[in-house]
């Protein structure tokens, strides 16, 4: 049985995440801690668990855990369970900065503790259904990469900048470019990106828009804008188009769904029955924890994408495409 | 009644021809092409007279109007020629093929006596003018970003092969995304800066797949993406406009009124789909119908050459962006 701590449910997917600890016949949810204790106290009774007020004494009891704070305390709390020997699973953006990424990758490092990033989008099974495609070579040589991930405002600390890191495109980019990078086996080498605030009432980026290339000159552009409004019928999307030599890819990552014309909602809203992808993540972390191997998603591969998010700031800040780091 | 010659008989201009052909106030006189099966063609299905080159069509006293529909990089020398002669010129997108050829139809423009109208004809199509009006009347609130998409069919097949020839045609981008930089460009004002990527280079010559960024000067951030990737696919536009206070969005496969699946004789899976969103009055009937009132009411056609000549300055802005991979301010 692997036991696995929450520390903070800042970030909504922690929700998912903990019910699907929940589920897994393998693992157990010892507890949650949270540094806003009313928050913590009510996600530990909705989840039938403990809450800690200490996130040292929740460290103590179990093997790993799934850090979901503000991603600016990313790297606090990777720090301080990396001390305690646990295993991590860390919300995405890994950190707003290269800096904290790196500092994180190398206390895990340092350790001996294993440190996977959530990109729950890599087990998305239509997503799988793409990857084995292409692995296949359906549609020959990739030439031409087409992403989207746009959603509605999430407020909040998402749109504070000291804890968030920024805005739409620090929170919309990390998604496409991670799975485009595990689908395709480039990395992104240089980004152009338009950046500003123009639909919503806020102090940070709300919409965005990011023209990259993949290694062999390959075009690949992303957009990560808040853009659904409230009347969207789901949170956003998550979509990728992939154009080849012989043929082409189009996948819709929220497609599996039923539409309800909901007069309570006043609106139409889906509701997907898409395949859990948050519950094939968590199973495949708690596996990882159980049988010692390595991540399937490293701090490597949270750095890398976060770092074409930074990257696309830059570039909207000079005006120019930014070449990234090898 | 406007006396018409469609100049070069290919795609655009049998359709051209077949407007013509019925529209009311309009007279399709003439068809001038290179190619004496066209020729034979035009004469037997049109009943109308045939001429091998455009500059003779241009000449005959009995022509008021000449409608270009040869290969982009002849545009410009037709035109010239036109405004010489006295004649209204209606010419199909792209307007010309070079900066250098957008100075010269300024210049003649400015000296025409006649009209010039420019076929952007999904300005005419009924759901981008629909959209327009929504993000005009402030439905979606501020826009702020767009995409439009339009592709997915096999590379097209012109007269000695001249899509293929970037020289003459300008690729993707300047003979099919233009269509969306023109439409948006119409709905959002002058564009600021643009930076362009696309597969030339990477594929070989009969495909190529690219997209453009355009900043306009109003703020809106847009995605235009056009394609010429060569395999099979259904033909399709979209477009999405988001604002501060909604969206407008459509899909022209999600458009068509009209599935129509059709057996292939003795052969079970050569069964193909094809939609369809008919209408009385087509996008095409509808522009060269506005160019005859424009004649007749001594106005400006709906697109004008000025208006054509920028967004093909737009375009060649883009096709400069992705072979320079510099962003190109406008």
């Amino acid at each position: 049985m692997v036991r696995i701590g929450i520390i903070s449910l800042a970030h909504m997917h922690a929700y998912s995440y903990a019910s699907a600890v929940n589920q897994l016949p393998n693992a157990k949810l010892v507890g949650i801690y949270d540094d806003n204790e009313e928050r913590g106290k009510r996600g530990a009774e909705m989840f039938r668990t403990r809450f800690f007020a200490d996130a040292e004494e929740l460290l103590k009891h179990v093997d790993a855990v799934i850090i979901c704070s503000e991603n600016a305390f990313h790297r606090k709390w990777t720090e301080l369970a990396a001390k305690h020997g646990k295993d991590i699973l860390c919300e995405k953006p890994i950190a707003t900065s290269v800096e904290d990424a790196k500092a994180m990758i190398k206390a895990c490092e340092e350790a001996g503790v294993r440190l996977q990033i959530a990109f729950p989008v890599r087990f998305c099974t239509p997503i799988r259904r793409v990857k084995a495609l292409l692995d296949e070579g359906a549609i020959g040589e990739i030439v031409a990469v087409r992403g989207t991930n746009r959603g509605q405002m999430p407020g909040g600390w998402f749109i504070q900048k000291e804890l968030a890191g920024g805005g739409a495109v620090m929170d919309h980019t990390v998604h496409v470019v991670d799975v485009v990078r595990w689908l395709t086996g480039k990395e992104v080498v240089s980004v152009y990106a338009e950046v500003d605030t123009m639909i919503h009432d806020v102090d940070i980026d709300d919409c965005g828009m990011l023209f990259m290339e993949l290694e062999g000159g390959i075009p690949f552009t992303q957009d990560p804008s808040w853009s659904r409004p409230k009347s969207f019928h789901t949170w956003g999307d998550v979509t990728l188009e992939l154009v080849g030599t012989q043929g082409s890819l189009y996948v819709d990552a929220l497609a599996q769904s039923i539409r309800i014309y909901d007069d309570g909602a006043g609106k139409l809203v889906t509701q997907p029955f898409t395949e859990d992808m948050d519950l094939a993540l968590i199973a495949d972390f708690v596996e990882m924890v159980a049988t010692k191997r390595s991540p399937s998603i490293t701090g490597f591969d949270g750095l890398q994408a976060m770092a074409v998010a930074l990257a696309a700031y830059e570039s909207a800040r000079l005006g120019q495409p930014v070449a990234l780091k090898p | 009644m406007i006396r018409v010659a469609v100049i070069g008989y290919g795609t655009m201009g049998r359709l051209h021809a077949s407007i013509w052909k019925k529209l009311p106030g309009a007279r399709l006189a003439a068809v001038a092409d290179l190619d004496p099966e066209r020729r034979q063609h035009a004469e037997a299905q049109l009943g109308v007279k045939s001429y091998v080159k455009g500059e003779e069509v241009i000449g005959d006293p009995d022509i008021d109007l000449v409608d270009i529909c040869v290969p982009t990089d002849g545009h410009a020398e037709l035109i010239r020629r036109a405004v010489e002669m006295d004649k209204h010129v209606f010419c199909e997108k792209p307007l010309v093929r070079t900066r250098e050829e957008c100075d010269l139809v300024e210049r003649l423009a400015a000296e025409a006596r006649k009209k010039i109208g420019v076929g952007h004809v999904v300005r005419f199509f009924p759901e981008y003018v629909a959209a327009r009006e929504k993000i005009l009347s402030g439905a979606v609130g501020r826009p702020a970003v767009a995409r439009a998409f339009r592709g997915g069919s096999l590379f097209p097949r012109g007269w000695q092969d001249w899509y293929a020839d970037f020289a003459r045609s300008g690729g993707v981008i300047l003979d099919l995304a233009i269509h969306d930089i023109d439409y948006l460009r119409w709905c959002f004002g002058e564009v600021e800066r643009v930076y362009a990527k696309t597969t030339r280079g990477v594929t070989d010559e009969r495909m190529e797949h690219a997209f453009v960024m355009l900043r306009f000067k109003n703020g809106v951030i847009a995605h235009v993406e056009g394609s010429w990737a060569n395999y099979p696919g259904q033909f399709y536009t979209a477009l999405e406009i988001a604002g501060s206070k909604g969206m407008v969005e459509f899909d022209t496969r999600k458009t068509a009124a009209i599935v129509y699946n059709k057996a292939a004789a003795g052969e079970e899976w050569a069964n193909v789909a094809v939609p369809e969103s008919p209408s009385l009055v087509s996008p095409y009937e509808a522009e060269l119908a506005d160019m005859v009132a424009a004649i007749r009411e001594g106005r400006e056609p709906k697109v004008t050459l000025k208006d054509a000549v920028a967004t093909v300055r737009v375009a060649l802005a883009a096709v400069e962006s992705a072979e320079t991979g510099r962003v190109i301010s406008l």
